[in-house]
């Protein structure tokens, strides 16, 4: 059930498909609430909790006197006899905490209890009934909220003058439970939508079950979070009416000990153990509770729990290796010559990866998002990187633009990078200034959607002006507002666009907006991350034509990343297949369409219509993508692979060259490639020319493709 | 507009709800507090005093709308009717007077605890996992704090043991109020640890709620984005991160500033401060019912335009609102 709601929190977290984000949902409930109390903050704040409790229930028979006795010990300060000292009737302090400390925790629990009840009943209620009752109820609780509680409270506390702890629980629940009420209708609408309630309403099964079933189990963090927050919150408001002589001051509690150190000017007279414990142990207690409300804020939302973001470390985007130390230099600005179209046996490398090794941290286990990655990108060339999810293809697409976070740690492998000048650099090596010059100048990224990677409270030019601001200092305002124009004239934007904001534009011209913003510098590599996913197919193609068309005119590479792999064979002029963090086949886009020679590759073809050529039956790849943490020995792809054999499970294909009939070269990381490979199962068989192979992929059958 | 048209209504109907709710609290109270209340005169009240009294818990020959129109005309009237607590003054004498002090005194220390909590906490998610992180347990200890007992150590520290600053009071009595200038500086002078106790114990609050968010928004994509541009770190930690992360703060100002004055009418009464707060508290230890109506009446419709204007902000800082 708690897992629930983290998969909830989980997928609102968004975009990445980080292996370290799935970790927390595959595990069961009774460890994420373990992992909650691992936290030492956490933990303290539930032990505080509990002694307070206990010294709640046995306070009276503990005490050493009765609190309200009068003795001659008279403002005695503390000893042996009296260990918190006395009032000024000689009455001991230590007994009336300990006297204080059930009336206090009766009415924070009791306060809590109620407002919980209340605010559950009113928000469950409302999320769940929606219309009207929903917006009556909102209001209700929207009313509830802004009225300033305290004054609100004393009033009703002067009418019910002396009124025991009864009156002041139903007082505090009164006032105080809007605000659960308003998280938790919010949270019941969001669940309402949410595809078990919808079929458990489907299926007919009445309103009252539902909302114990399947609601309530998943708002058990939301609640706790409510109800300790309202434990403190009780517990200050009665110690504040206590203090003013509100409640029945003969009654003791700790606000009742300050409100008669307060009246008897305890302070004046320098007794400062009349008024120290009291406040103390409401602090104490209330920021335990508060501990016990983080550790399930960070439950709640998991983005609280990377920890290290802001670290060194992390600033310089998690980068294992040690910068090299280099003599900085900032020779002149030399203008690149004009590149020539690309051809595909150009040699002019301008980025180059190197055994790049991508892991993501946590608990001191390593997870290998990406292993052993190398590929060269030359000028003018469409890269193209595909893989199902959780391949490890957005993660490279980071790594080159060393845009990671922990808990991902670049741990292995250089990217080496041509300047202009004809010099190399190693982007993994570079200090935080080279780093800013170097990103956007040299390299920009396009997100995926643009709805999130464009800032939300900032217009669209402005965002696109901020880059030429911070790479372009000598340039006049002017100058920038005219560039601003010209980008977005490029990419087909409207000049009066520039002073919208992001959700004032259709989807698919903030996309365009976004690569505006990419090519703001001009910059020789373009990263493109799932650049259309996000969009309709015509608005899709629209989008790709541009992206074409922008290239030839202003001649960048560009790494290109999807799953669509009809679209990058469409586009590429090179394609990279990545599995399980590796890159499983590399080749020219065309060979690669018409010989695809790992197996995987072939079931990946094999899944998706072709525009042109003979009808095929379409087939997919059995099983699903490997768990990164849990990878098979050998080959990764050996579970779902129909020609695996034994020397697979023992050993870990690098790639091998496999050159076609016509002369193409393509690279591939299976063994049915290596010398001495059973030939007889070898894909490359003699009907390399009319596409793939259908023999066997219908062997992969058909299995459901993400 | 159109949310800003929304926003007045809503505003309108609560500042309606609670002025209808004073009006019903003393009607539906169990036993008879104003014959208690008169009792504890021994018959000194004037006959129209006990008439207003009477007619306050509705015990009155006319009947319950007529009744409630003519509660209505004494709010808009500002009558409301004779204080006990300080009798014979006039409830709106009273709070005239008080009611500036309180003002001045939450308006700076709600504007240092929202700025000085807001920056610290985006320092504190900018910086995760640094040394930063040690704000949150320190700050949750100082916001765990009633405001009360807090301001009773502060005035036991520097108020008598180190005597920098007076005991209690608004103001210097040598000095005449007005605006002159040994006036003003008295009145700083005796603000200092009224203040210092309601900054430092608001902070933590708005530190952890921003930090949170902070956390929240750094790892958004067009943060991310924003460092792929190449852009100074400064930049993007304002006008990327902490703009957006901001925003929630405004929109939960409402509960937060509830809280804050709260904790402000306790404190006032530890320092004796010549604010709405003292006043409170003399009134409900006299069970001064028409001053305690009147004052409920008064913070809620100032918390009421606070929020308006902590709405107005938001409108302003988050394009997205202005919508139609």
């Amino acid at each position: 059930m708690a897992l629930q709601s983290a998969a909830l929190a989980e997928s609102e977290s968004g975009a990445a498909a980080d292996p370290a984000g799935e970790a927390t949902t595959s595990q069961g409930p009774a460890r994420v609430w373990l992992r909650v109390l691992r936290a030492p903050l956490t933990l303290t704040g539930v032990l505080i909790t509990l002694v307070f409790l206990f010294l709640a229930v046995i306070g009276p028979w503990i005490s050493p006197y009765d609190p309200s006795a009068v003795s001659d010990a008279a403002s005695a300060a503390p000893s042996a006899s009296h260990l918190l000292g006395t009032t000024q009737n000689g009455q001991d302090i230590l007994s009336q905490m300990l006297y204080g400390a059930r009336a206090s925790m009766v009415v924070g629990l009791g306060a809590a209890v109620v407002t919980t009840v209340l605010s559950v009943l009113v928000g469950v209620t409302a999320g769940y009934v929606g219309g009207l009752g929903d917006e009556a109820l909102s209001l209700l609780a929207n009313v509830f909220l802004v009225l300033p509680s305290l004054p609100l409270t004393i009033i009703l506390a002067a009418y019910l003058p002396h009124s025991g702890s009864l009156g002041i629980i139903l007082v505090i629940s009164v006032t105080g439970w809007a605000w659960g009420a308003r998280v938790l209708r919010a949270q019941t609408l969001s669940l309402r939508k949410r595809d078990f309630v919808e079929a458990a309403r489907a299926t007919g099964e009445k309103t009252w079950r539902i909302i114990l079933k399947d609601i309530l189990p998943n708002q058990v963090a939301v609640i706790a979070a409510a109800f300790l927050g309202t434990v403190t919150g009780a517990i200050l408001t009665q110690a504040s009416l206590a203090f003013l002589g509100l409640t029945d001051v003969t009654q003791w509690s700790w606000g009742t000990i300050l409100y008669w150190a307060q009246v008897s000017s305890a302070l004046l007279t320098g007794a400062w153990w009349w008024f120290v414990p009291a406040g103390l142990a409401i602090a104490v207690l209330g920021t335990a509770l508060s501990l016990v409300n983080f550790g399930i804020d960070e439950f709640i939302n998991p983005r609280l729990r990377q920890a290290g973001i802001g670290t060194k470390k992390a600033q310089r985007a998690q980068v294992v290796k040690r910068r090299t130390k280099r003599v900085k230099q900032r020779g002149p600005v030399v203008a690149r010559p004009a590149g020539a179209p690309f051809t595909p046996d150009s040699t002019d490398v301008i980025l180059d990866v190197r055994d790049l090794k991508v892991d993501y941290v946590s608990d001191g286990s390593r997870t290998p998002a990406v292993s052993d990655v190398s590929f060269t990108l030359r000028r003018g060339e469409v890269l193209g990187i595909a893989g199902e999810s959780g391949s490890g293809k957005s993660t490279l697409a980071y790594a080159i633009t060393r845009l990671h976070k922990p808990p991902a740690e670049i741990s292995q492998g250089e990217i080496v990078y041509t300047k202009a000048d004809g010099g190399t650099v190693d982007v993994l090596g570079m200090d935080e200034d080279e780093l800013r010059d170097f990103r956007w100048e040299e390299l920009s990224i396009v997100f995926q959607s643009a709805m999130h990677a464009l800032n939300p409270i900032m217009r669209v030019g402005e965002q696109i002006e901020d880059v030429i601001i911070a790479h372009r200092p000598r340039m006049t305002r002017q100058e920038r507002a005219a560039r601003v124009v010209e980008l977005l004239g490029i990419v087909g934007i409207p000049a009066d666009r520039a002073g919208s904001y992001p959700h004032e534009l259709s989807g698919g011209m903030r996309q365009r907006a976004m690569i505006a913003v990419g090519l703001a510098l001009d910059p020789e590599i373009i990263v493109m991350d799932e650049p259309t996913t996000a969009l309709d197919v015509v608005i899709q193609r629209q989008i790709i034509e541009k992206i074409m068309e922008l290239k030839d005119r202003l001649g960048f590479s560009v790494v290109f990343i999807t799953h669509d792999l009809s679209l990058l064979i469409e586009l590429s002029d090179t394609i990279a297949v990545m599995y399980g963090g590796k890159i499983v086949e590399t080749a020219a886009a065309d060979d690669f369409y018409r010989r695809p020679q790992h197996p995987y590759s072939r079931g990946l073809l094999a899944s998706f219509p072709t525009l042109g050529g003979p009808k095929r039956e379409l087939t997919g790849i059995v099983g699903s993508p490997p768990d990164l943490r849990r990878l098979p020995s050998g080959c990764a792809f050996r579970p779902r692979c129909p020609l695996a054999f034994d020397a697979c499970a023992a050993e870990i294909p690098r790639l091998y060259q496999v050159t076609g009939p016509d002369g193409g070269t393509s690279r591939a990381a299976c063994l049915l490639h290596a010398e001495g490979a059973p030939k007889s199962a070898a894909p490359n068989g003699p009907d390399a020319t009319d596409g793939p192979d259908t023999t066997t992929t219908n062997e992969l059958a058909t299995g459901e493709m993400r | 507009m159109r949310i800003l048209f929304r926003k007045i209504c809503f505003y309108l109907l609560t500042a309606w709800a609670a002025i209808s709710l004073n009006f019903v609290i003393p009607r539906i109270m169990p036993g008879n507090p104003a014959d208690n209340l008169i009792n504890q005169f021994h018959g000194k009240l004037s006959p129209s005093a006990v008439k207003a009294l009477r007619v306050l818990f509705g015990e009155s020959d006319k009947n319950l709308w007529q009744q409630y129109v003519s509660y209505w005309h004494s709010v808009f009237t500002g009558d409301f009717g004779t204080s006990y607590a300080y009798y014979p003054s006039q409830v709106s004498d009273v709070l005239g007077q008080s009611m500036f002090w309180t003002l001045t005194l939450i308006t700076v220390c709600t504007v240092l605890g929202f700025v000085i909590g807001t920056a610290l906490g985006m320092l504190a998610g900018w910086k995760r996992g640094t040394w930063l992180d040690s704000l949150v347990p320190a700050t949750t200890f100082l916001s765990s704090i009633p405001y009360f007992w807090f301001a009773i150590m502060v005035v036991y520290v520097f108020a008598i043991t180190l005597k920098w600053f007076p005991l209690s009071g608004g103001y210097a009595v040598t000095e005449t109020i007005g605006l002159n200038g040994g006036f003003i500086g008295s009145a700083i002078n005796y603000a200092v640890l009224p203040a210092l106790t309601i900054v430092v114990a608001s902070v933590g609050g708005w530190l952890i709620g921003m930090r949170n968010m902070m956390v929240t928004t750094l790892s958004e994509d067009y943060v991310r984005l924003a460092e792929a541009k190449g852009l100074p770190k400064r930049r993007v930690m304002y006008a990327y991160a902490a703009r957006n992360a901001m925003l929630p703060s405004f929109s939960g100002f409402a509960m937060s500033l509830g809280f804050v004055i709260g904790g402000s009418i306790v404190t006032e009464v530890v320092f004796n401060y010549p604010g709405i707060g003292s006043v409170l508290f003399k009134a409900a230890q006299a069970a001064d019912y028409p001053l305690m109506s009147a004052i409920f009446l008064l913070i809620t419709v100032l918390v009421l335009i606070a929020n308006l204007i902590a709405d107005i902000a938001y409108v302003f800082l988050d394009p997205r609102t202005r919508e139609s």
